[in-house]
């Protein structure tokens, strides 16, 4: 009795998954086809022919964003701002979430419950002052604009803290007593203790920053300097009517993200549960 | 929420005969664990509290960053609520995001519960299926905006050939004032992965005791489901609903690539459909320069967001008393 209704449920999610993925598979199959097979009457899932019927992928949408759109650049922009900004903001949530969890000092508390409230503004409330920020210290219309106004997380110190609160205390105290200070303590006990959430604190962020796209619009006007979302969308205008090199530059943006996930999808799953994907 | 703290224990005797022994980390530790949170600090008051405040201020003047902030007093705010020549699009703006957050927020939500309970009631190949259904919801919305636009072309798009299939005709999806919510919704439920998994967390969570109890008790599936796995699901609903909520009430990057591929210059799509709250704000912020009114905007939402917050908060403990 239980095989007969196992069926229509995997029917159903069969169907499910495939909207969920068909949409990915029309964007690869339109950003391998020759400008003219785009175009046709029946829509294909694969870059066929459209006289002959017959495979005939080709690479020159690609080629064609890389060199001529400037998605090669914005690649390259996009791998360094988050090359640069993970791992400092990784660092510096990291240490914040310790002291929060383990130092005690005078105003400690307060001073947490008060960053907390801060993370209750919408981000929207605060662009337009945070635009001003940046660009009194210097930073409008340059990757070190995208990278010191997100240097932090309070989320992420939020998250960080609680696990970090949740490590037996007594390893500390013994390395305490062996002579090591906080930092010696930072390193060799609570990193390597709390590997799983500081790597769902490092991809969630990847995911987020990598597909920002609010930021950078908002910071960058040179065009050079584009992040891979931004220069997406300014191909995505300036090629209204060429579906393939839009579909070529979307893949492009979604490929790596993809991969991550693949990779850490158990990681990136588990901690999807307490954070969602915010920055 | 505050759980032992390692030096708390053990440093309550200020001197005592076995202060060497003792794990305490001596005076300088309060100096350490600000200089741990200094960077952190920093960043807080930079970019989270003085905006905060700064936009608030500038809420009060009329700003466009070239010249000095000039003190206007609540003008912003009425101008922005009643003067319909200087905002013509202001009440439509809201308009457009209610009825957004109205139907894509729900569409969501069936569509998350309905894909958990489906992964529920599986084994084999579950995890592949979250896999799979979790696609959409790590993909750039810069991406997400570029292939819907492409999926919903009135000509070429796979949307109208497939409903072509069941004698649907094909509709002009992103032209037509009309279709342009429901469209954004779609895609909104596309994306609903997120949801999904926490409603997944949430129905592992339910004891199987419940549901044994329910079956000897003669419970058919359906009334299962409305008695036992519904109510049981009412905290998860509930976060799912506040946060979706504040989100889709915030909706802007995508509707930005959907409708600045389309006509270039941004106007929120056909007859200011597709015209969102933040869009709206962004136009003023910095297409016009207006950042004054910008700030009385996003603090208008904030007051929204806050009070609709309030409202669904009061509306569950009613309904749970």
């Amino acid at each position: 009795m239980k095989k007969v209704r196992l069926a229509p449920i995997y029917i159903a999610l069969i169907v499910l998954a495939a909207i969920s993925v068909v949409p990915f598979i029309w964007m690869l199959a339109t950003s391998f086809k020759h400008g003219p097979d785009v175009y046709t009457k029946v829509p294909s899932l694969l870059p066929l022919d459209r006289k002959t019927g017959e495979w005939s992928p080709t690479l020159e949408n690609y080629e064609y964003v890389f060199d001529l759109s400037g998605l090669g650049t914005a690649f390259v922009n996009s791998v360094w701002v988050c090359l640069i900004l993970i791992p400092a903001k990784l660092l510096i949530d990291a240490l914040a979430a310790y002291a929060f969890a383990r130092i005690p000092f005078p105003g400690r508390d307060k001073l947490f419950i008060l960053m907390l409230g801060g993370m209750m503004v919408p981000t929207i409330t605060l662009l337009v002052p945070r635009v001003f920020v940046t660009q009194e210290l210097g930073l409008f219309d340059s990757q070190w604009g995208l990278i010191v106004p997100n240097i932090a997380s309070v989320l992420d110190i939020f998250l960080l803290r609680q696990f970090f609160m949740s490590l037996p205390g007594e390893l500390e105290e013994a390395a305490r007593i062996d002579g090591a200070g906080r930092m010696q303590i930072f390193w060799r006990i609570i990193v390597p203790l709390s590997k799983p959430v500081l790597s769902v604190v490092t991809i969630t962020s990847f995911i987020f920053h990598w597909n920002d796209l609010v930021w950078p619009l908002v910071v960058l006007n040179d065009p050079e300097k584009y992040t891979l979302p931004l220069a997406l969308q300014q191909l995505a205008t300036a090629e209204a009517g060429r579906a393939y090199y839009i579909m070529a530059g979307a893949a492009v943006a979604v490929i790596p993200v993809i991969a991550v996930l693949l990779v850490f999808q158990r990681r990136i799953l588990q901690g999807i549960a307490f954070s969602g994907l915010k920055g | 929420m505050a759980s032992p703290v390692l030096a708390d224990r053990p440093a309550a005797t200020p001197d005592g005969p076995g202060r060497r022994r003792r794990p305490g980390f001596g005076r300088r530790d309060h100096l350490v664990g600000w200089l741990l949170i200094t960077p952190a600090l920093i960043y807080f008051v930079a970019f989270l509290l003085y905006p905060a405040i700064a936009a608030l201020y500038y809420s009060f003047t009329d700003w466009n960053l070239r010249s000095a902030p000039n003190w206007v007093g609540l003008a912003n705010y009425t101008d922005l609520l009643f003067d319909d020549v200087k905002y013509p699009h202001f009440w439509k703006s809201v308009q457009v995001s209610l009825i957004y957050t109205v139907i894509a927020v729900p569409l969501t939500l069936v569509a998350a519960l309905g894909q958990a309970l489906l992964i529920n009631a599986i084994r084999r190949g579950s995890n592949l299926f979250r896999l799979l259904l979790f696609l959409p919801v790590v993909t750039a919305e810069a991406a997400v905006g570029a292939i819907w636009r492409w999926l919903y072309d009135p000509q070429y798009g796979l949307i109208n050939a497939v409903l072509g299939w069941f004698g649907i005709p094909p509709q002009n999806w992103l032209n037509n004032p009309d279709l342009v919510i429901p469209a954004l919704a779609f895609i909104a439920a596309w994306q609903c992965g997120i949801s999904m998994i926490i409603y997944l967390a949430g129905l592992k969570g339910i004891p199987l005791s419940l549901r044994e109890a329910a079956i000897i008790d003669g419970a058919g599936p359906v009334q299962r489901f409305r008695k036992v796995v519904l109510p049981m699901l009412r905290p998860t609903t509930f976060y799912l609903l506040v946060t979706g909520v504040i989100a889709a009430l915030q909706v802007f990057g995508l509707v930005y690539v959907i409708f600045s591929a389309a006509n270039k210059s941004v106007t929120g799509g056909p007859e200011q459909a597709g015209l969102t709250y933040v869009l709206h704000l962004y136009l003023f912020a910095f297409r016009y320069d207006a950042m004054g009114a910008a700030c009385a905007m996003s603090f208008i939402l904030l007051v929204f967001i806050m009070i609709i917050t309030a409202l669904q908060f009061k509306f569950v403990k009613q309904e749970a008393a």
